[in-house]
C-alpha cells in the first residue's frame, strides 16, 4: 500500500483534512514512547488504496519539541512514499517556512494549499499555479472544511509517489551555500541518506545531527572560525532562519495579490480578542464561560427555571416514577428541568444501563450456578462495569464542551490570560484547564494534560488533579457533612462541603509549589503560543474526537478496571478460609481482617485504633472507594446492616433509613457504632479527597505518565499527601494548638527547601565559574 | 526597546532576540527573526499579543522583555 504522511503547522486544518481523507477508517494510537496521538487511516478513492499518517502539528523540523522529533524521524526513517504538506494560505509565508525544510529531504512532496476560501473572502488572491512553478513541487488548492479539491490533491499525490524526488534547498545562494555543499558532499561520501537535509541541519548545529555526525561537524566548526556576519555573528541557526524567510518573501510573495494595500488591517478575530483577552474583562468572561460549561453538564436545575418558577415535583404531580413512562420523564424533569448533561446521564444510567444490566443480572440470578459464582458475576463484574460505565456521560459531555472551546480557538486565549497567575506556582497557564476539569472528572482532566509541553509540569499537574474534588466524591461530602450536622446538631452542611472543596484547592497549590521546588524542579517553560483565528467548531471533527475517547475509555473499563473490581469483590466476600460470605458477613472477610490489621496506621487520622472494635469500617469504606468513590457511602450502607445484625455492636437503626440514597443515615449508624468525633469525620472526608483516586483515574494516570517510575512516585505521593492532610485536619480539629506545630513544620520545610536550593544553585554557579 | 514597551498597532522591526537557544529557535520558527517585522496588537501587564507574518502570537512577560524592536 502507498504510504503518505500529512505534515503541517498547528491550526492549519490538518486534522480536518485527515478526517476528510480517511473518514471512518481512521484509528488513533500513540507514537512510541510519548503521549502524542498517532492517527492513521486509508484513502480509498484512488487507483490504489493510500494509507495516510497524520504527523503532529509542527512549525519546523528542528528537534526541540517531541512533536518535531516525531515528524522528522517519521519522514526520514519510515520513508513515506509522499509527504502532503498542508499550508494555511491565510498565513502563507510562515507556513512555507516548514515547506522549505521538507523540500530538503529526498522525498516526493505535494503542497495542499488550504483555506483558500478564507483568502478569497477577504478579497485577496493566491496564484497556486505560479507558486507551483516557483517551488517546483505540485501545489493543489483545497478547502479541508468543505472537502473541496481533495480528489485532485490525492490524484497528484498518487502520481508524485510514483516518482523519485531529490532534495532541494532555498539556501543555494546564501552565505552558507559553500559550507552546505561541502558538508553534503562529505555526507554523501559516507553513504548518508538525505545528505542535503542533514548537511543543512548540521550547519545549523542541530543537537541531533551533531551527535549523529561527530566527525563531519568539525567542517562546520572550522568554517565558523573564519566566518563573521554583521548582523548574526556566527549564529548559523539564526542566519539560516533569516535566509529562509528572506527567500520566501522575495520569491513567493508575488503569488499573493492583496485587496487592501494597507499594511495592517485588524480582523474580526482581533476585534473579538480585544474583549476576550482584555486586561480586566478577560478573566470574568472566562469564569462565566466556565460556569456555563459546568451548569450545562451537571446542573439539576437548568437556567434555575425550577427555582424561579417553583415547578412541582413529579411526585406532587401524581406521576408514577416506578412505571417506565414515569422513569423516562424523570430523566428530563423533576421539579426542575435538568441540564442537557444531566438528561444524557439519566437516560444512559437510569434507562439504558439499568435495563440492559438489570436484564443481565436477572438472567444470571435465575441460572443454576453456585451462589458465589452468581455473586462474583453480578456484584463483582457487572456492578463494577456499571460503576465504570456510569462515568461515560459526564466524561463525554465535559469532553464535548472542552473540545468546542479548543476547536473554536478560545482555549488558547484562556491559557494566555491565566498564565500570569499560574506562573507564580511554577506552572504555565495551560495547566489550568485540566485542573478545573478535575471538578467534573479526573479522567478527562488527566488526558487533557497532553497540551502541556513540559514533562515535569505535566506530572505535577496530573498528581494534583484528584484534589479538585470530582463529581463522584461529592456524595461522600454531602453524606458525611449531613451526618455531622444531623448527629451532633452543629454547623451547616453546605459550609462544610464548600470548606472541603477549598481544602482540596489549597492542598493542590501547596503540593504543586512543593513538587516544583523539590522532586519536579524545572523552569516553567516560557509562554509562546499561537492564537489561531476564531472559527466555528466542526461537528464532524467533534464527533470523531468523542468517538475516539469513548473507545479508549471503554477498552480500559473492560480490562484494568474490571480486574481491580473483581479483586476487591473477592477480598470482601471471602474469609481467610476461602468460605463465601454474604454481604452481611463482611466483617469476617479478608478485606475486613486486613483493615483491622492496618487500623493503627490510621490512628493519627482520627479513624484508627481509637475507634475500637468497629473502627475498621471506615478503612474498608475508603478501600472500596478505590473502585469508584461512590462506593464509599454504598459500603457504609452495607456495613450498617451488617453491624446491626451483630449482637452487641450497639447500633440502633430505629428511626434511621440506611438504604436512603444520600447515605446520611448510614453514616449516622457508623458514628453511633464507633463513637467517632467531628474531627475524625472531617479527616475521613479529607483523606478520601486526597488519597489515591478511583481505578479509572489511576489507570489514566498510568497511561498518561508513560513512565513507570513517575507512576509509582505518583501513587506514593497520593498516599503521603492524604495521610498528611487528614492527620493535620484531625489533630488541629481535636487540639486547636497543634495548628502552631503544623505551621512550624511547614515553615521549617519551606526554609529547608529554600536554603537547600540556594546552596545547590551556588554550587552550580561555582562550577560554571571554574 | 523591548517589545513590552512598544506602541500598539505600529509596525516594528526586530533588532535582537536575547533569549536562550531553545526559546530563540522556537521564536524563529514562528517568524520572529532579526530584521523581520512585528506589530503589537495588545499589551497588558507585560504580556503581549502580536502579529507576526499573518499569525497572532501571545508572549509572556519574560519572553517579551527579550525581544528588542524599533519602529520600522
Amino acid at each position: 500500500m502507498i504510504k503518505v504522511a500529512l505534515a503541517g503547522n498547528p491550526n492549519s486544518g490538518k486534522t480536518t483534512l485527515f478526517n476528510g481523507l480517511t473518514g471512518s477508517t481512521a484509528h488513533v494510537g500513540n507514537w512510541p514512547g510519548v503521549t502524542v496521538d498517532k492517527k492513521e487511516g486509508v484513502y480509498k478513492k484512488c487507483a490504489e488504496p493510500i494509507s495516510v499518517v497524520d504527523l503532529p502539528g509542527i512549525y519546523s523540523l528542528s528537534p526541540y519539541t517531541p512533536e518535531e522529533v516525531i515528524a522528522r524521524n517519521y519522514i526520514i526513517d519510515e520513508k513515506p512514499d509522499c509527504v502532503i504538506n498542508i499550508v494555511d494560505a491565510t498565513n502563507l509565508e510562515r507556513n512555507l517556512y516548514l515547506s522549505t525544510q521538507i523540500m530538503e529531504i529526498d522525498v516526493p512532496f505535494v503542497i495542499a494549499l488550504n483555506m483558500m476560501d478564507a483568502v478569497e473572502k477577504k478579497g485577496d488572491r493566491i496564484d497556486a499555479a505560479k507558486l507551483e512553478e516557483k517551488l517546483g513541487v505540485p501545489v493543489v488548492a483545497i478547502s479541508a472544511l468543505k472537502g473541496a479539491g481533495l480528489n485532485v490533491l490525492m490524484e497528484r499525490v498518487y502520481k508524485a509517489s510514483k516518482e523519485k524526488r531529490v532534495g532541494k534547498t532555498v539556501l543555494e545562494s546564501g552565505a552558507l551555500a559553500h559550507l552546505i555543499r561541502d558538508v553534503k558532499i562529505a555526507l554523501a561520501g559516507q553513504g548518508v541518506e538525505n545528505p542535503l537535509f542533514h548537511a543543512v541541519k548540521l550547519a545549523e548545529e542541530d543537537e541531533l545531527e551533531v551527535k549523529a555526525h561527530k566527525d563531519t561537524v568539525k567542517m562546520v566548526e572550522e568554517f565558523k572560525d573564519t566566518f563573521k556576519d554583521d548582523t548574526f555573528g556566527d549564529d548559523f541557526e539564526a542566519l539560516i532562519a533569516d535566509a529562509r524567510y528572506k527567500y520566501i518573501s522575495e520569491n513567493f510573495s508575488s503569488v499573493v495579490t492583496k485587496k487592501d494595500k494597507e499594511k495592517f488591517a485588524s480582523t474580526k478575530s482581533d476585534k473579538a480578542d480585544r474583549v476576550l483577552t482584555h486586561k480586566i474583562w478577560g478573566i470574568p468572561i472566562f469564569l462565566l464561560v466556565l460556569f456555563a460549561v459546568f451548569h450545562l453538564t451537571f446542573s439539576e436545575d437548568f437556567l434555575y427555571l425550577g427555582k424561579i418558577f417553583g415547578f412541582a415535583s413529579l411526585e406532587d404531580l401524581g406521576v408514577d416514577t416506578e412505571a417506565f413512562g414515569g422513569q423516562l420523564l424523570a430523566c428530563f424533569y423533576d421539579g426542575a428541568v435538568f441540564s442537557p448533561g444531566v438528561i444524557i446521564n439519566n437516560l444512559w444510567n437510569d434507562i439504558i444501563v439499568e435495563y440492559a444490566f438489570g436484564w443481565l443480572i436477572g438472567l444470571i440470578e435465575g441460572s443454576s450456578m453456585a451462589g458465589w459464582a452468581i455473586g462474583l458475576i453480578n456484584d463483582g463484574v457487572i456492578e463494577g462495569l456499571k460503576a465504570v460505565l456510569s462515568f461515560l456521560p459526564p466524561i463525554l459531555t465535559l469532553f464535548l464542551f472542552f473540545s468546542i472551546l479548543e476547536d473554536s480557538g478560545y482555549m488558547a486565549r484562556i491559557a494566555f490570560i491565566l498564565d500570569r497567575m499560574f506562573r507564580k506556582f511554577g506552572l504555565s497557564g495551560r495547566a489550568f484547564l485540566p485542573m478545573i476539569m478535575g471538578f467534573g472528572c479526573s479522567v478527562p482532566a488527566m488526558i487533557n494534560t497532553r497540551t502541556l509541553a513540559d514533562d515535569k509540569e505535566r506530572a505535577a499537574t496530573i498528581r494534583v488533579i484528584p484534589f479538585f474534588s470530582c463529581g463522584a466524591k461529592l456524595p461522600i461530602l454531602t453524606a458525611v457533612a449531613g451526618a455531622v450536622v444531623a448527629y451532633f446538631s452543629v454547623g451547616n452542611a453546605d459550609l462544610i462541603t464548600y470548606g472541603m472543596y477549598l481544602l482540596g484547592i489549597v492542598t493542590a497549590i501547596l503540593a504543586v509549589l512543593f513538587m516544583r521546588n523539590t522532586s519536579l524542579k524545572g523552569e516553567t517553560p516560557p509562554f509562546i503560543m499561537e492564537l489561531p483565528a476564531y472559527h466555528a467548531p466542526q461537528f464532524k471533527n467533534l464527533m470523531i474526537h468523542l468517538w475516539d475517547k469513548t473507545k479508549h475509555f471503554v477498552k480500559k473499563a473492560f480490562t484494568i478496571i474490571v480486574a481491580s473490581t473483581i479483586v476487591i469483590w473477592v477480598l470482601s466476600h471471602f474469609s481467610f478460609t476461602w468460605a463465601f460470605l454474604e454481604d452481611e458477613q463482611v466483617n469476617q472477610s479478608i478485606l475486613a481482617q486486613l483493615s483491622m490489621l492496618v487500623q493503627p496506621i490510621f490512628t493519627p487520622l482520627g479513624f484508627g485504633s481509637q475507634l475500637g472494635t468497629y473502627g475498621w469500617v471506615f478503612i474498608v469504606a475508603a478501600i472500596s472507594g478505590l473502585i469508584a468513590k461512590e462506593n464509599v457511602i454504598a459500603t457504609f450502607a452495607t456495613l450498617a446492616a451488617c453491624l446491626a445484625a451483630m449482637a452487641g455492636s450497639g447500633v440502633n437503626l430505629a428511626g434511621l433509613d440506611i438504604e436512603a440514597e444520600e447515605g446520611i443515615d448510614a453514616v449516622q449508624a457508623m458514628i453511633s457504632a464507633t463513637g467517632i468525633g467531628i474531627p475524625g469525620l472531617i479527616a475521613f472526608i479529607a483523606f478520601n479527597m486526597t488519597t489515591i483516586p478511583c481505578f479509572a483515574a489511576v489507570g489514566t494516570a498510568k497511561a498518561e505518565l508513560m513512565n513507570n517510575k513517575s507512576y509509582k512516585g505518583t501513587l506514593i505521593f497520593w498516599i503521603v499527601s492524604s495521610f498528611l492532610v487528614a492527620s493535620a485536619v484531625y489533630t488541629i480539629g481535636s487540639w486547636w494548638w497543634t495548628a502552631f506545630i503544623w505551621a512550624a513544620a511547614i515553615a521549617l520545610t519551606t526554609w529547608c527547601i529554600i536554603s537547600y536550593n540556594k546552596r545547590a544553585n551556588e554550587k552550580l554557579n561555582d562550577g560554571k565559574l571554574k | 526597546m523591548p517589545i513590552v514597551l512598544a506602541p500598539v498597532n505600529t509596525e516594528l522591526r526586530i533588532l535582537r532576540v536575547i533569549a536562550e537557544e531553545k526559546v530563540k529557535k522556537h521564536l524563529e520558527n514562528l517568524g520572529v527573526v532579526v530584521n523581520g517585522t512585528v506589530t503589537v496588537l495588545s499589551s497588558s501587564g507585560g504580556a503581549v499579543v502580536c502579529k507576526i507574518k499573518e499569525g497572532r502570537v501571545a508572549l509572556d512577560r519574560d519572553v517579551s522583555t527579550k525581544i528588542l524592536v524599533t519602529p520600522a
